[in-house]
């Protein structure tokens, strides 16, 4: 199976994408990798807004059909916007993953964690290694 | 891990693959597990089975062996006709589910479950007595599932109206003309829609599936993964066997007793009487959106008195949270529980009957066909 796999995000290996918007915030979705295997969205829940969150840590559940996912934070730092859209499509999270289904952005305090992540070939790699 | 001769038409359809009793096998395709789960409901939908077992019993003993492995009332099957049943171990528990089809008093089919089928078939050997003889005829057995209100027509389409408009609920047709291709047709299934399981040359597979999907075309057929099966099968009412039925929990108190004929004896018999009242299971519909989650504990005026087995979001029932828990006190239908994962939160849900969702399985085949 192939997967759409943007140049310009960085990924977790949970399969969070992180777009760096400036400023060291940064927007957080799901990977096309993980919008595939989890199955069809029907709900989300998002983390509280202003809410301070740990890297690593999980506040954010996507609900499928079959499973319920933790989303994990991908850096430290304050919760800025939550995709409230999602309460009423939930479904972009897997028809537009890295668009209209983003789910949160926060502000971190340096871009320490955003540079460790994964680059997209790494992830392209980290994938082939999943299958 | 093992793959069915479709595994490529999958791909190219566009399938997420995923594991299920050692098998390769679609979750789902582009259009998703929702979509899929409604086509069947309201249309059609195609399931690739082919990783379930199959055993031909033949012999002047195999009804005395069939009573003695099997629970339900064997007795009362005619030629023709296919029964579900459970084949228990000594204490009761469920080596596993599945349907018995009697050609004729000395010949029989038993179809079972992927992952088990192994340990099927050692058991079946094992306990073959007198003029018994099993033969494994998985390998060379396709099977497909063509299940919801527009099946019969797809049927009808490719062998003709006739073919089938008589054919009654849990009735087979030993060497049904399927567009050239010789198979089983089973008036059976695992979504509680009307359909059949087809059974055929495992080297047939792929162009029956190409040639149901063709001819289903504008019945709005679609292919459909396990996902679809599992809320399909949770919504009918039915058990999956490794959850709601174990081979290390007695069968007791089950929506699914009708499977089981007190009247004769098998093996597991006297297992069951001694535990009857230890368990009891119900379909539960819990509160909101989320559900529990996996290894939930049922938990009753701040008693813990269980688990949860499976769990769905209810696709025909608005998306509500639904599934069954096993719990060791015997709860009304309407009763309040608790379900509290493990990250310690709590949900609350109630028992309800089953089915859940009562589909078009059992009505007469010829309003389909009009």
């Amino acid at each position: 199976m192939s997967y759409n796999i943007p140049e310009k995000l960085r990924f977790k290996d949970t399969h969070e994408w992180v777009e760096d918007l400036g400023n060291n915030t940064y927007r957080v979705g799901i990977s096309d990798y993980a919008s595939k295997h989890i199955g069809d969205v029907t709900f989300v829940e998002l983390p509280e807004l202003d809410s301070s969150v740990e890297a690593g840590d999980t506040e954010c559940v996507v609900e499928t059909v079959k499973s319920s996912e933790d989303i994990f934070f991908p850096v430290s730092g304050t919760i800025t916007a939550v995709n409230e859209d999602l309460e009423d499509a939930p479904e972009n999270v897997n028809d537009d993953c890295y668009g209209e289904g983003w789910l949160f952005e926060i502000k971190a305090d340096d871009s320490k964690a955003f540079n460790e992540l994964m680059s997209a070939t790494e992830y392209a790699a980290f994938l082939e290694e999943q299958e | 891990m093992k793959k069915t001769p479709l595994y490529e038409a999958h791909v190219k359809l566009g399938a997420t693959i995923g594991e299920f009793g050692g098998w390769e096998m679609p979750l789902w395709y582009k259009t998703g597990q929702i979509a899929e789960h409604n086509s069947t409901r309201e249309h059609a939908g195609l399931f690739d089975i082919c990783h379930m077992g199959e055993f031909i019993v033949t012999g002047k003993d195999s009804f005395e062996y069939w009573n003695r492995l099997l629970t339900n009332k064997i007795s009362r099957v005619e030629d023709g006709q296919a029964i579900y049943n459970f084949m228990l171990n000594e204490a009761g528990g469920v080596i596993d589910d599945c349907i018995l089809y009697r050609y004729n008093a000395e010949k029989w089919m038993l179809v079972v479950n992927a992952g088990t089928q192994d340990g099927d078939y050692e058991w079946l050997k094992q306990q073959a007595f007198g003029d018994v003889k099993v033969e494994n005829i998985g390998p060379e057995t396709g099977k497909l599932d063509l299940q919801g209100p527009s099946a019969p027509k797809i049927i009808a389409e490719v062998a003709g109206k006739e073919s089938i408009e008589e054919m009654k609920f849990f009735r087979f047709i030993p060497d049904f003309d399927l567009g050239g291709k010789k198979v089983i047709l089973s008036r059976t299934g695992y979504t509680g829609e009307v359909g059949f399981e087809i059974y055929c040359d495992i080297d047939d597979t792929a162009e029956i599936w190409e040639m149901l999907l063709d001819k289903g075309a504008k019945y709005g057929i679609e292919p459909c993964g396990l996902g679809a099966r599992d809320t399909l099968r949770l919504e009918a009412g039915l058990p999956l066997h490794g959850h709601e039925i174990r081979p290390d929990i007695p069968v007791v108190g089950t929506p699914w007793e009708f499977a089981i004929d007190r009247d004769h004896d098998f093996i597991g018999k006297d297992a069951l009487e001694e535990s009857e009242g230890d368990y009891f299971s119900y379909a539960v519909i819990t509160e909101g959106r989320r559900k529990a989650g996996d290894h939930s504990k049922v938990i009753l005026n701040g008693e813990e008195i269980g688990i949860l087995t499976s769990e769905i979001l209810a696709v025909s029932l608005e998306k509500k949270p639904a599934g069954y828990v096993r719990v060791e006190k015997e709860l009304p239908e309407g009763t309040e529980i608790e379900l509290l994962n493990e990250k310690g939160r709590s949900f609350k849900t109630v028992t309800a009957a089953t089915p859940l969702v009562k589909g078009t399985s059992r009505k007469k085949m010829a309003i389909f066909l009009d």
